[in-house]
């Protein structure tokens, strides 16, 4: 009798499911890959220039249906990293940056069959341009007076002023402005079009997806060699199927079971497991840290608008107060690769920054108003390598680049008769152990961290809060959950472990988060503050930096000069007090698939979430046929 | 009947209040929580991709005009309520356009079926074999029965779920750990299908059974003790009457009647969904539904499903309350 009522009771959940046919995908030819953003409420919905879409962008829609015109690898790409991809050529501006022409590709297709011509292009501009709510209408609105193609293959944007780096709206780095089919889209209401099934531009088309939305798989074109993509030769697997595998621990033991081949992220402690266990799975480095290096740097930000944190001496001072080994410990258990200045040390960075300003870095020095010194110790990197070497034994590198771009190179030395020199000089006394500011208050201080959203980080934050009490500043750790992003965009905070820096990776050109930096964009406090500035920080000699960064071409190698120029300021002020790149436990598993991007082979990011992970495709082949 | 008829009546005013309060703590607690859907919305576009200050600041004012969500809260209130008269909760926010019912009744189902089932497996095997240990008390059996129930019982569901994780997903993968049912078949009435649903629902379905139980048992143990005290029913042991009868017709008949008002209840919250359960494993309930909702600050879908629970759980406890005096002659009506 159970049994029968369990079984119509279940039979009927089936019939109250939307259908969806799907046919039986052989598992040696379909790469199974973690969605991160899990399983999708809304699966139907395919329309990813609207916000809607965006969370449904990591469903392979993405890295494989989409295309735009150019695209920068986080690591070292497969041919260089620029590649141009709908574009035959880099962007052309006049003069003064007014206008920008785009050389489009011939002979690629949409996968129904129609050509991709200048047409969709003038067409995805000007349905921003008219309509606000998609996810790039203002930056289109903002900046495009005008889009007309002179002939089917060449666009002609015409812009309300000058912007030199109008061009990275339309380049990938996590994603871009994609093209739409203007055949598709025509006549529709671009808010409210589910673009169910999507007409795609890249390799793959969708094959078939759960209604419930926990995967969506991919199936190889049977014309690919109409895409982009086949310039660098035909993709490995006949279908990539996106799923949402569950909790950490679920993800681990779907991986030792072969049944997920690339987990986006995992906990350092699911990455050790399966280093030890698993001897098919693979991580970026062979060794410790295991893990690829974003090219985001997570951060303390200071609010700027918080009278306790106008002082440079007393941000210094707090900087002086961390033992970064600790934290890297505490974080990642050691698998940390930290950064002593602004820019992640990851991709191509080290080469054009950490590296050359090393020097500069040794030779900083801090007037304390009783001694100067070099805060800047070159070995704190090794140090961490040392400290794990005796229980990770042959895991942890021993040549010293190997180490400097696993772990990173220095820090600042922990000093705490320096930070209270500086915290004296800035005006604070100290009584007992607690400091109390000028005004006479005890120094406090609120330090905002995301909790379960984000564990790795709250670990290092949690960690940073106990060494400033030990200090001597009372410092109150907030979980703020859910509410993190809507405090952090609305100041609501005093100290929070956020980034407010993300750059191209592979490309030294900041603007991608340092324009924003601009004292223009900083709102007065109880406003809203749009990205990425969410320190409100203001400085004229940034500002000139920016509008000198502006005025230079994207490639022009005064840009990085001007970088340096960035960092020397970042740290004689210390407006953010940097940490480390953010680690992503990317784990691959080689039982059905071979050729994944490695620290040794850097062709492209392996983190499965980032557009750019559709290069992995070319390079990906089949250990069975 | 009179008398019942103004009962009825009075019940049914209960139950209106009961609900109108709880939509109307649900829809202010959603609406001041810290959490703006714009934001959520803005912070997920912005995380990895543009960053044009000036763009962001434009892209908020559209999608607060887009969303509704600007307004006066009262204003936004009444229109809820509104919108709720008419069977409309309106779009959800993180998935706009697409109205809430179409998210929930996806999700619906497989809750339902899974949340229903488990429910009336514990209530039927818990009372079943709490009555027998009740009855028969010096059963070693039953005792033993008893420990094993009892031991799961203060267990959290979480815990049982992620052993059960690892025994049959780990150390002996014979049963599927994620999911409501093996991804690319196709969907329908067809046997493979309808076994694969069943085999994914069977981890999700013990871990909730197991723990389910005990509380069960519990309570029919003690009710079934006091019952068999009861002059009724040793009079029928003396007058012969044989153990099989009494057991099912004078002892856990009699026992029974709190036992299906907790089973009313029980029914009425599965539309809250399991959620730690259907994050271990993967289940598509609403349960995730509702936790995504909350972090995108979709308050929209929030008080769509919390709106569903709210009434069914209201409406469990209504039926309960006029059924009660049909079928139990001892209520007496005030």
């Amino acid at each position: 009798m159970l049994g029968r009522l369990t079984l119509a009771v279940l039979a009927s959940a089936v019939l109250f499911s939307a259908a969806a046919s799907g046919q039986e995908v052989p598992r040696h030819q379909n790469l199974i890959v973690e969605n991160p953003n899990g399983t999708i409420a809304n699966p139907d919905w395919f329309n990813i220039w609207t916000p809607a879409g965006n969370l449904n962008q990591p469903t392979g829609l993405h890295q494989l249906a989409m295309d735009t015109f150019w695209y920068i690898d986080p690591d070292h790409g497969l041919e260089g990293v620029w590649d141009n991809s709908l574009a035959s050529e880099p962007p052309i501006y006049n003069d003064d940056f007014t206008q920008m022409t785009v050389r489009l590709r011939k002979g690629i297709y949409w996968s129904d069959g129609v050509e991709f011509t200048a047409d969709d292009v003038v067409f995805t501009a000007e349905t921003h341009m008219k309509t606000d709510g998609l996810v790039r209408s203002a930056v289109y609105q903002l900046n495009v007076e005008s889009v007309e193609a002179p002939d089917p293959y060449t666009v002609v944007f015409n812009l309300k002023r000058p912007n030199s780096r109008f061009h990275s709206l339309f380049t990938v780095r996590w994603n871009a402005a994609w093209i739409m089919p203007k055949h598709i889209f025509e006549g529709k209401d671009p808010l409210t079009f589910n673009f169910n099934p999507p007409v795609s531009l890249g390799a793959y088309t969708l094959h078939s997806y759960d209604p419930n939305g926990q995967w969506f798989t991919w199936e190889k074109r049977d014309d690919w060699e109409r895409t982009t993509l086949a310039r660098f030769g035909e993709p490995g697997p006949q279908y990539v199927t996106y799923v949402d595998p569950g909790p950490p621990d679920r993800r681990v033991i779907a991986q030792m079971n072969h049944e997920l081949d690339i987990i986006h992220d995992v906990s350092p402690e699911g990455m050790f497991t399966l280093a030890r266990d698993a001897p098919s799975s693979i991580a970026w480095f062979d060794g410790f840290p295991y893990a690829h290096p974003d090219p985001t740097l997570p951060a303390l930000l200071f609010n700027h608008q918080h009278e306790k944190f106008q002082s440079r001496d007393v941000r210094w001072a707090l900087a002086l107060a961390i033992d970064i080994k600790a934290v890297a410990m505490a974080s990642y258990r050691g698998a940390a690769t930290i950064s002593a200045i602004q820019i992640p040390p990851t991709g191509t960075h080290p080469d054009y920054y950490h590296i050359p300003l090393g020097e500069w870095l040794s030779k900083f020095e801090i007037d304390t108003g009783k001694q100067v010194i070099r805060p800047y110790d070159p070995t704190i990197g090794q140090q961490i390598a040392e400290m794990l070497r005796p229980s990770m034994g042959d895991a942890i590198p021993s040549e010293p680049d190997k180490i400097m771009r696993a772990f990173g190179a220095g820090w600042w030395k922990q000093d705490l008769e320096a930070a209270a020199q500086l915290m004296e000089k800035a005006g604070f006394t100290r009584r007992g152990n607690d400091w109390y500011m000028p005004n006479g208050e005890r120094f406090t201080i609120r330090l905002m961290v995301e909790g379960d959203g984000r564990p790795v980080m709250t670990r290092a934050g949690t960690m940073v809060a106990q060494q400033w009490r030990d200090f001597g500043v009372d410092v109150t750790v907030e979980n703020a959950q859910a509410a993190f992003f809507t405090r952090r965009n609305g100041g609501d905070f005093e100290v929070a472990i956020s980034w407010s820096v993300e750059t191209w990776g592979g490309h030294p050109d900041l603007s991608f988060f340092l324009d924003s930096w601009h004292s223009d964009f900083v709102v007065p406090a109880g406003e809203v503050q749009s990205p990425r500035n969410w320190q409100r920080w203001s400085s004229p000699e940034l500002d000139k930096i920016i509008e000198q960064i502006r005025e230079v071409e994207f490639d022009d190698p005064k840009g990085i000069e001007l970088g340096h120029e960035f960092v020397k300021l970042m740290v004689e002020e210390m407006p953010t007090i940097p940490l480390m790149a953010y680690n992503v436990f990317t784990v691959m598993d080689t039982t059905y698939w071979t050729g994944y991007p490695t620290a040794d082979d850097p062709y492209t990011n392996p983190v499965p979430n980032w557009a750019n992970s559709r290069y992995m495709m070319v390079r990906l082949r089949p250990t069975q046929e | 009947m009179r008398s019942y008829g103004i009962y009825v009546l009075t019940r049914f005013a209960q139950f209106l209040l009961v609900v109108f309060i709880g939509i109307s703590l649900t829809f202010f607690i959603t609406h001041l929580s810290p959490i703006d859907p714009v934001e959520q919305m803005i912070a997920g576009m912005t995380a990895m991709g543009q960053s044009d200050p000036e763009a962001v600041a434009l892209m908020r004012t559209a999608l607060q005009e887009l969303y509704g969500t600007g307004g006066p809260l009262m204003e936004q209130y009444f229109a809820y309520w509104g919108r709720i008269l008419s069977a409309d909760f309106g779009p959800s926010l993180s998935s706009f356009p697409t109205p809430v019912s179409t998210l929930i009744s996806r999700a619906l189902p497989w809750t339902v079926g899974l949340l229903f089932t488990c429910t009336v497996i514990s209530w039927v095997l818990g009372n079943l074999l709490g009555g027998l240990a009740g009855y028969f008390r010096e059963s070693r059996m039953l005792k033993l029965a008893g420990v094993i129930v009892m031991g799961f019982h203060p267990v959290p569901y979480y815990i049982i779920a992620f052993v059960l994780l690892i025994i049959f997903g780990l150390m002996w993968p014979v049963l599927p750990t994620s999911g409501g049912a093996a991804a690319n078949l196709p969907r329908g009435w067809n046997a493979e299908y309808v076994l694969s649903v069943l085999r994914h629902s069977i981890l999700p379905a013990v871990s909730i059974v197991l723990v389910g139980l005990g509380g069960w048992f519990m309570g029919m143990r003690a009710l079934v003790s006091n019952v068999v005290t009861e002059d009724y029913v040793t009079y029928a042991e003396l007058g012969g009457v044989r153990r099989s009868r009494i057991l099912p017709f004078y002892v856990i008949r009699n026992a029974l009647v709190p036992q299906v008002t907790g089973l009313a209840m029980s029914l009425g919250a599965i539309f809250n969904g399991a959620i730690i359960v259907e994050f271990v494993f993967g289940y598509p309930g609403l349960g995730r539904l509702l936790i995504s909702a909350v972090y995108a600050g979709d308050y929209g879908l929030v008080l769509g499903v919390t709106t569903i629970s709210i009434v069914a759980v209201s409406a469990a406890v209504f039926l309960i309350d006029i059924l009660y005096p049909v079928f139990d002659p001892r209520v007496k009506l005030a």
